[in-house]
């Protein structure tokens, strides 16, 4: 384990953007914290999950298919691999889950072409909003920045990892991640639990169309809960067509619109609000489940911080619960 | 932000290219495109399976495949003019080239066919992925037992495929039945008028022996699914080909979930007791 003192987090990220495109989180003149270059300013690890999904550097809101001029399908060109720092362990789960998704029945190239290569480096312990303590991942990373309130302890699990924290000069003691472990070990989430009730409801259809109707009341289609949510994957696709060439490209598309499942004959499996919002809950934390083998939220709160009207997937799965236990 | 892309990788969005050989007028809005693919391979597909048709400029379209694979050397399509991409399709004349993928998703499982008497149900557009059964079905005629065709349309202008009918319905292979909802004035039809459903019911069906194939619009599912499970089929024996709105064909886009599962990739083609239980199927 090395140590590394917050003022010197801008220079040890630097010292690898030759090799890597490096994101980590920065902190905006509006006050955001988003992923950026570390030559855009200094690091911000601290402050808890980004408000953005973090998933959307190997996913992003808007990315290149396939580029086709005169002469047939032009290429992309290579880029150096990601090192992204920034995952609350919460995060990781979700980029396990799209990686899983992206990788069975059909490898999704497009999503590998980022993913491949890329180092992921966790942040935890006192980084939290307003110094909140955020559990260690344990190692489902690279590597991982765990703050204990002075210093960042930096913990390599992954080869690559390794051989990014032997460029810090400063070794911690033995002991330093004693007390942090300690602390991890004692948290416990009790949405975690509102959430499986919730799924256990949904899969023995025990929750009415009436209630989807009325939780739809409430939603004004503004899409931020699919578009924060670091599982959502769903896209469209587009074609942009310039003088000497088409680009087709892919974008985040919402299951909260009414065209998403729009068929060219004009019917409409999702026809209505109510469906739609179930369909937001249910794939998540059903349909998800049946295919999958586990829901699709791990509670990074986004949706839940992002919808106006507060009906993120905790909210909803709350309401579940209390209506139909 | 540029991608790394190995020339290696397999790249599942690329469409290959396809020439148009021929296109044939179905009805006034919907045309047959025969095509090959340039490189000279065979389409590899199975009946049931359908492709993403890609025209640059105007994104992709899920089609099903309408010919047999033991018809070499090309493959049909048959599309309706219904939005930008297929108005732009309807343009096409032959010698043009287009971009296909796939194929793509499950196709009915032939082998459970062998020795069965089968029922090939379908209803409007329906027609199209059936058409690649029948014509399995007319090419490998020994396979199976019984076969018949039961085909519905609106009226008799919306009927597809109409020379087909007609030679499956004087080819002693096959018995075919085509139905029109209604018909007007001056139209030349030689079928029976009513609803698709009301040809089940004279059949004779000896369930323990027979496949159901129902491919067609949703509110056709249910009725037609009544009327065979009168006749002793069991859900397990009807095989239905599901339509939804299929962005990428792969699984990845989102658009076509049914619950849990992807009608691109579980489907298109699912037996009846895979999907009666889930909410939204039929």
């Amino acid at each position: 384990m090395k140590t590394v003192i917050p003022d010197r987090l801008q220079e040890f990220f630097i010292g690898f953007t030759d090799e890597f495109e490096v994101k980590v989180p920065v902190l905006t003149t509006e006050g955001e914290r988003v992923f950026a270059s570390p030559f855009d300013g200094p690091p911000a690890l601290s402050g808890g999950a980004l408000a953005a999904k973090p998933t959307a550097v190997f996913f992003p809101q808007q990315d290149g298919v396939i580029s086709i001029g005169s002469e047939g399908l032009l290429h992309a060109s290579s880029a150096k691999p990601l090192f992204v720092a920034g995952f609350t362990p919460r995060d990781l789960l979700c980029l396990r889950f799209i990686d899983r998704f992206f990788a069975e029945g059909y490898r999704d190239d497009i999503y590998f072409s980022r993913r491949k290569g890329a180092l992921i480096a966790a942040v935890s312990g006192f980084s939290g909003a307003s110094g909140g303590f955020v559990p260690l991942s344990g190692g489902a990373c690279d590597l991982e920045f765990v703050f204990d309130g002075a210093v960042w302890i930096v913990v390599p699990y992954s080869e690559p990892g390794k051989r990014i924290a032997a460029r810090i000069p400063d070794d911690a003691a033995d002991d330093a991640l004693a007390a942090l472990l300690e602390k991890s070990g004692g948290c416990v989430d009790e949405d975690a639990a509102i959430i499986q009730a919730a799924s256990k409801l949904l899969l023995n259809e025990m929750v009415p169309d009436r209630f989807w109707d009325s939780v739809a009341e409430s939603c004004i289609q503004c899409t931020g809960c699919n578009l924060v949510c670091p599982t959502c994957t769903c896209f469209g696709v587009q074609d942009w067509r310039y003088p000497d060439r088409v680009e087709r490209s892919r974008m985040w598309d919402s299951c909260q619109l009414e065209g998403f499942m729009r068929e060219a004959s004009g019917h409409n499996p999702l026809g209505t609000e109510g469906l739609r919002t179930r369909r937001r809950i249910h794939h998540k934390l059903a349909a998800d489940r049946t295919k999958w083998g586990e829901i699709s939220c791990f509670l990074c709160g986004r949706c839940d911080a992002a919808c106006p009207t507060g009906i993120g997937i905790v909210a909803v799965s709350r309401m579940i619960v209390e209506r139909f236990s | 932000m540029a991608r790394t892309t190995s020339p290696a990788e397999e790249l599942l969005y690329n469409p290959c290219e396809a020439e148009i050989i021929s296109v044939a007028d179905l009805t006034p809005d919907e045309k047959l495109f025969s095509l090959r693919m340039t490189d000279n391979r065979p389409l590899g597909h199975l009946p049931g399976q359908f492709v993403q048709l890609s025209i640059p400029g105007y994104t992709e379209a899920p089609i099903s495949v309408a010919s047999s694979p033991t018809r070499t050397g090309f493959f049909d399509l048959a599309i309706r003019r219904a939005g930008t991409l297929t108005a732009e399709m309807h343009r096409k004349v032959p010698g043009d080239t287009v971009g296909i993928r796939g194929p793509f998703g499950s196709s009915f499982d032939l082998t459970a066919f062998q020795g069965k008497d089968l029922l090939l149900i379908s209803g409007g557009c329906g027609l199209a992925p059936l058409r690649s059964l029948i014509q399995y079905c007319q090419d490998c005629r020994d396979e199976f037992a019984r076969v018949a065709v039961i085909y519905g349309a609106r009226n008799p202008d919306a009927l597809l495929f109409k020379n087909d009918l007609a030679e499956w319905r004087n080819s002693p292979a096959f018995d075919c039945s085509v139905t029109v909802d209604n018909v007007s004035g001056g139209d030349c039809f030689y079928g029976s008028v009513g609803l698709l459903p009301a040809l089940i019911p004279p059949l004779e069906v000896i369930p323990k022996n027979t496949i159901a194939v129902v491919v067609g619009p949703p509110p056709m599912y249910r009725a037609v699914i009544e009327e065979l499970k009168k006749k002793g089929m069991a859900s397990s024996r009807i095989l239905l080909s599901l339509e939804r709105q299929m962005r990428c064909g792969v699984g990845k886009c989102g658009h076509c979930t049914i619950e849990h599962l992807y009608c691109c990739t579980d489907g298109p083609v699912f037996r009846l007791d895979q999907v009666e239980g889930v909410r939204g199927a039929i």
